[in-house]
């Protein structure tokens, strides 16, 4: 997130993140906001006045509780069948239309 | 002792032998050149306006296509978006009869933690693909998944 370097030279210029949210969409208000959010406080103090929005542009950008989510809901969905609280035929719910998503 | 045997001289046919037919022999010809060429032009001249016909034809029915695709394309979309955000329903539907024994679940969320802590609450957080199918058989995820295949 934070993308200044802990030691600054000239290769660390050379080599500098200059891909941000700003060119893909979905992240880019979040990812603006947070950053907004840094430059207001600075840096030592943004990390934990902007935490929320920090975390947030950070799900948004890796969709890591997501992705747990969906993990948690298949993992408890093989255990239910398992330990035979669900049947083979409703193992799955139906699913949705082809042309749904 | 030997009788002298009546000699015959072999001779040419009277009036002579046929002539030896050396020429060529042209097939029948049922048209003079002029006649091929104006036949091929005027062939050529009926045939193009037949195409003419059946091009205009086929633009036509195309554009009526073409047309009526984009009458209904609205409504397809308004379809999908339909489809979509039953399914979301019916996926939240699942989740919180699938989570319900689970201790410190809330549907929606990460164990009660929300996803977004900053977005208003009415926002609808898209899920990205495997997220849509969580609930469903992998058959039907990969159904959708090589649909493209199949058409």
């Amino acid at each position: 997130m934070s993308l200044s370097p802990w030691l600054k030279s000239p290769f660390t210029d050379l080599t500098g993140a200059i891909v941000s949210h700003q060119w893909y969409g979905r992240c880019a208000d979040l990812e603006l906001q947070a950053l907004d959010c840094l430059e207001a406080y600075g840096l030592d103090r943004g990390i934990k006045k902007c935490d929320l929005l920090l975390q947030d542009f950070t799900e948004c950008s890796l969709r890591i509780k997501q992705m747990n989510r969906m993990f948690a809901m298949r993992n408890e969905r093989h255990r239910q069948y398992f330990a035979g609280e669900r049947s083979k035929e409703e193992k799955w719910a139906a699913g949705p239309k082809p042309d749904s998503y | 002792m030997t009788t002298k045997a009546e000699f015959k001289q072999d001779m040419p046919p009277p009036g002579g032998y046929k002539n030896i037919p050396y020429k060529r022999v042209p097939a029948k010809s049922f048209f003079g050149g002029w006649a091929i060429i104006g036949g091929y032009l005027g062939m050529t001249a009926g045939a193009s306006y037949l195409y003419y016909l059946n091009c205009k034809a086929v633009k036509i029915r195309q554009l009526e296509m073409h047309s009526a695709s984009l009458a209904i394309y609205p409504m397809l979309l308004a379809e999908r978006d339909r489809a979509y955000l039953n399914q979301l329903r019916k996926n939240r539907d699942e989740e919180t009869k699938l989570m319900a024994n689970v201790e410190g679940w809330k549907t929606g969320t990460w164990y009660g933690e929300p996803i977004y802590h900053t977005v208003p609450k009415n926002t609808l957080i898209e899920p990205n693909y495997q997220e849509f199918y969580v609930h469903s058989s992998y058959n039907d995820f990969k159904y959708r998944a090589h649909l493209a295949l199949l058409s």
